[in-house]
């Protein structure tokens, strides 16, 4: 990797750590109205994408998202923040027409070459699923930030929303937790090169293929697992509703993540994320390595809830795709006590 | 000494203390200032999965206070959980060992035994007639044993299928309803299965 740049020694968070809490959120956005009889996904449900009804074959898809650099490289810094916008489309169960850049360009210590490397790595990945940039914007800033507004299509009757779970179902996630630590790692220069291409290739790899394989499978509801951590999203998955049971020992974590947070190598972001939500999970047997569940994650895997009779068949056509972190880490209970828990 | 990391975002307090405390002479005493919650914790559990003695207290402005003591506190290691289990599941299929009365005395008796093993099995699972260990009696030996195994830390899955066949769901004394995919990839994912 050309880590020349040394685009994360300039911003004081990494990726998806740098996101405002849960609970500042909320807070700002809870007076915005968006209803309208044609919004078929809005605020209200605290979903990854908004849908807008055009006709019966059609609703549109959007979404928007930046993070500041996660690694050095600049083309890959591009190709990950590609990733993590266009993410949200695909768990949707969309699919990604166009996207508009959107650049906060740190002018003082980059040159013009980096920025240019950042945005082909962005069209790469764009590309990737059959998309095309077809404009954007850039403002000069004090730190580096890239993302983009994204815009897609899916059926309406076909909308995978994040908060409606059967109870019965398990959970698949199809990316490894940890990322979060392991960026905040290589902002620190602590990680080996080959850890930080299988952390980037990791980040780069786009939830296209992931979800176009769910669509073939009998699935309730989809999210991914980006800024509030793998319980932040699951925790709009229950809506309250249901009870997320998790398996600590099947959720799928990298080493190197677990060995940097006995270090103590957490991102502020995961305790933001921990005090916002402890109150929501039952902890049946604590875990060293707990606060990994809430990890701010950059362009985190899919979190699907499959019937039992086909997360088998989901999980292994997944792997069968390279999708090969893929784990069934939890199940769908009536609600009980609380609606996360983990054992 | 003292190490001032106050406004100093992660992992900047962790890698300041790690190099403080390479630098010091054993036997001596490191504070550090930090002022998040989050540096807190991270300090913490640097120091404390380091081997180190280490406390927090919190003081003034939102700050907190961290000693952390190198070389003669004594280090109290907690036990993971390598150290207290062996990576076994035992996989029980029956409430008896063997046939008749003879075998549901043994299973009694070989429960109980392993309760005074160093190293425990990290799990039972019980499916088919098994489940009936799990819903016996309060009063019943075998509940004793079973619980006293779950408060050692042993996991104890009974089948949920196995419960509604023998309509005993509601009489479950002893560790949880397994599903299907938990117990396969308990079975397939450890080291070792024991059947008796």
């Amino acid at each position: 990797m050309n880590n020349e740049a040394k685009l994360t020694k300039y911003v004081k968070a990494a990726g998806c750590a740098a996101k405002l809490g849960p609970g500042d959120l909320t807070e700002a956005i809870g007076g915005l109205s968006c209803t309208h009889e044609n919004v078929l996904v809005g605020m209200d449900t605290s979903d990854d994408a908004s849908v807008y009804y055009l006709d019966e074959e059609r609703a549109l898809v959007q979404t928007v998202d930046i993070i500041t650099p996660v690694v050095d490289d600049p083309y890959v810094y591009g190709q990950i923040a590609a990733a993590n916008s266009l993410s949200d489309v695909f768990s949707m169960g969309g699919e990604v027409a166009t996207a508009m850049n959107i650049v906060g360009f740190d002018g003082c210590h980059h040159p013009r070459s980096v920025l240019k490397e950042i945005l082909a790595g962005g069209q790469s990945k764009v590309a990737e699923c059959g998309g095309i940039i077809i404009g954007g914007h850039t403002i000069e800033a004090p730190e580096m930030t890239y993302g983009m507004s994204v815009t897609g299509f899916v059926h309406p009757q076909k909308i995978y929303r994040n908060n409606t779970p059967r109870i019965g179902d398990v959970l698949i996630l199809t990316k490894p937790l940890g990322m979060g630590i392991l960026t905040t790692a290589i902002k620190a220069d602590m990680l080996e090169e080959k850890v930080v291409e299988k952390v980037a290739s990791i980040l780069s790899t786009l939830n296209h293929k992931a979800s176009q394989i769910m669509r073939k499978y009998d699935v309730s509801a989809c999210t991914d697992v980006t800024g509030f951590g793998l319980f932040g999203h699951a925790s709009e998955m229950s809506f309250n509703r249901v009870t997320i049971a998790f398996e600590m020992h099947n959720i799928p974590i990298l080493e190197e993540a677990r060995a940097l947070a006995d270090m103590g190598i957490i991102p502020a972001g995961a305790y933001n994320n921990k005090s916002y939500l402890s109150s929501k999970v039952e902890v049946k047997i604590a875990h060293k390595d707990e606060i990994i569940l809430y990890d701010a994650q950059t362009s985190g895997g899919l979190l699907i809830a499959v019937s039992q009779d086909d997360a088998l068949k989901l999980l292994q056509h997944l792997k069968d795709e390279g999708l090969t972190y893929s784990a069934i880490i939890a199940e769908i209970l009536p609600l009980g006590e609380k609606p996360l828990l983990y054992r | 000494m003292k190490l001032d990391c106050s406004g100093l975002a992660c992992p900047e307090p962790v890698l300041q203390t790690k190099k403080a405390l390479e630098a010091l002479p054993n036997d001596s005493v490191l504070e550090v200032v930090v002022s998040s919650i989050a540096s807190k914790e991270n300090v913490l559990r640097f120091a404390q999965n380091g081997g180190f003695d280490a406390r927090a207290e919190d003081v003034a402005e939102g700050k907190s206070l961290i000693t952390i003591v190198k070389g003669f506190a004594c280090n109290v290691v907690e036990n993971s959980d390598n150290e207290k289990f062996l990576d076994k599941t035992l996989f029980l299929k029956s409430d008896k060992v063997g046939e008749g009365e003879l075998g549901a005395k043994l299973i009694v008796g070989f429960l109980k035994s392993t309760l005074e093993l160093p190293k425990l099995p990290k799990r039972i699972i019980c499916v088919n007639q098994a489940v009936l260990l799990t819903t016996a009696e309060e009063s019943a030996p075998i509940t004793e044993v079973l619980k006293a195994l779950e408060a050692k830390g042993v996991e104890i899955y009974s089948c949920g299928v196995c419960l509604e066949f023998f309509g005993v769901t509601d009489k479950l004394k002893v560790g949880k309803i397994g599903n299907a995919f938990g117990t396969i990839e308990m079975l397939f994912g450890g080291e070792g299965t024991i059947s008796l």
